[in-house]
């Protein structure tokens, strides 16, 4: 029997994988090259397709079909599919978003927060240092003051070592209309234009205030009603109160 | 042998299988085919409950245990669903196809987990062959899909003489080589061979008048 012979005899049994693994091999080999045994192994396919069915039907166990859909839908599912990269993506971009939107909040709490600690630690800084003042006044000077029938007073801190002053005004009413309150330096050379004080009749002014720069020796200061706007060297109101040193 | 048992007359209702009912068939396995290129899920229902008890009954025969027939079963249909573009409507049809696909896999299994031999001590320990576990459809497995095709293959191999019939069963639906069967019978390797070659072209004549047939 010559080789060919043999494939032809043995289409049958290779149709029906009746053949050893080496036999089905060479013979899968043989029909990339035999266009005659590929059209007549395809024809006996053909003509016995039905032969599995000469089994009887098996009957499926309860819930079978379900589950054989419901795998070949997962296997399905599993395989890559248009709007899975598509999702993943506006995922990716939401959770972006997300993140930016965190990231932005936070750092907007963030500056938030460090503003407001800045604003605490500059407040905590401003009361040390008036308590410093206070508490390191080498002298404490106070003068009363009645007005409109109310009675207030000046009270001055002097504190040596800083050469800063600590001025309360207080019980005093508010300013009449076109008019201001304000702060003196007495000097050596004169009366010297501090600040204004602010006061709208109920609470308590509390000023820091620095000598007054090319200022000869502070002797004293003085509180006076002056016409609002007013910026000379020299005292025009009604004096309130006066200390010296 | 099991597919060679006698019909009775309930199994065996006359029908006309050149007419209306092959006709709406053909259109059936058309639509199948469609909604499965469409991707609708309905046709996989339709073609799981129209051809699952062929595929397991073929896997079961071939494997002899069923949780495994069951995943051929599971694997044929992952196939048909994920890579229908695979079948060409111009070489065959869709069912044979799927069998073809559910015998190809279980052999390749029987013969991957080399169950060959512990196959053949099983069926030594149980004696005649064709006791299997294959629970068949009851009872009224007639009006099953494809019962008409089932009647006309039972019918052609019904009619091969004893010997080429037990060569067909072992070979095509058991799983087993020439050699197995040379073994398993006790015959000379030529003889199952020459069986099985004048088996097949007596099955070709018979089923001729199928092969076009659609469940």
């Amino acid at each position: 029997m010559n080789p060919h012979a043999w494939f032809v005899e043995q289409r049958a049994a290779f149709v029906a994988r009746a053949l050893a693994p080496d036999e089905e091999r060479a013979y899968h080999e043989h029909l990339a090259d035999c266009a005659g045994c590929r059209e007549a192994v395809e024809q006996l396919e053909r003509d016995l397709a039905w032969l599995p069915m000469g089994l009887p039907p098996a009957a499926p166990r309860p819930g079978l079909n379900q589950r054989l859909v419901a795998g070949a839908l997962g296997a399905r599912r599993g395989a890559p599919r248009w709007w899975v990269p598509a999702a993943l993506a506006a995922s990716l971009v939401l959770a972006a978003g997300a993140w930016f939107w965190a990231l932005a909040t936070t750092r907007a709490f963030e500056t938030q927060l460090a503003g407001e600690r800045a604003r605490l630690a500059e407040e905590l800084a401003m009361v040390r240092d008036t308590l410093g003042i206070i508490r390191g006044a080498a002298m404490v000077r106070h003068a009363s003051i009645a007005m409109d029938g109310r009675q207030g007073g000046l009270l001055i801190f002097a504190d040596e070592r800083t050469h800063r002053w600590n001025v309360v005004v207080y019980g005093l009413p508010a300013p009449p209309a076109g008019e201001t309150c304000q702060f003196w330096f007495i000097t050596e050379s004169g009366m010297v234009r501090s600040v204004a004080v602010p006061s709208d009749g109920r609470t308590p002014a509390f000023l820091t205030l620095p000598m007054p720069p090319n200022a000869r020796h502070v002797m004293g200061a003085a509180l006076t009603m002056e016409p609002a706007g007013s910026s000379g060297g020299a005292p025009a109101g009604v004096q309130l109160a006066h200390l010296m040193l | 042998m099991r597919f060679l048992a006698v019909p009775d007359a309930r199994r065996t209702s006359p029908r006309d299988e050149s007419s209306g009912p092959r006709l709406l068939a053909a259109e059936r396995e058309g639509g199948l085919i469609a909604g499965l290129r469409a991707r609708d899920e309905r046709a996989l229902v339709e073609l799981v409950e129209l051809v699952t008890p062929w595929l397991l009954a073929v896997a079961e025969a071939m494997l002899t245990d069923r949780d495994e027939a069951e995943e051929i079963v599971q694997e044929t249909f992952t196939i048909a669903w994920r890579r229908i573009d695979l079948f060409d409507a111009a070489s065959g049809r869709l069912v044979p196809w799927l069998l073809r696909i559910t015998r190809n896999r279980a052999i390749d299994r029987l013969r991957a987990r080399r169950r060959q031999v512990e196959k053949l001590r099983r069926l030594e320990a149980h004696g005649a062959l064709g006791t299997g576990s294959v629970a068949a459809l009851e009872p009224d497995e007639s009006a099953a899909p494809g019962w008409h095709v089932h009647t006309a293959v039972h019918h052609a191999l019904a009619a091969l003489p004893p010997e080429q019939r037990e060569a067909v069963q072992l070979a095509y639906f058991e799983g087993l080589t020439h050699s197995e069967i040379a073994g398993r019978l006790g015959v000379p390797l030529g003889t199952v061979k020459t069986r099985l070659r004048l088996a097949f072209d007596k099955l070709r004549a018979g089923l001729a008048s199928i092969r076009d047939w659609v469940v």
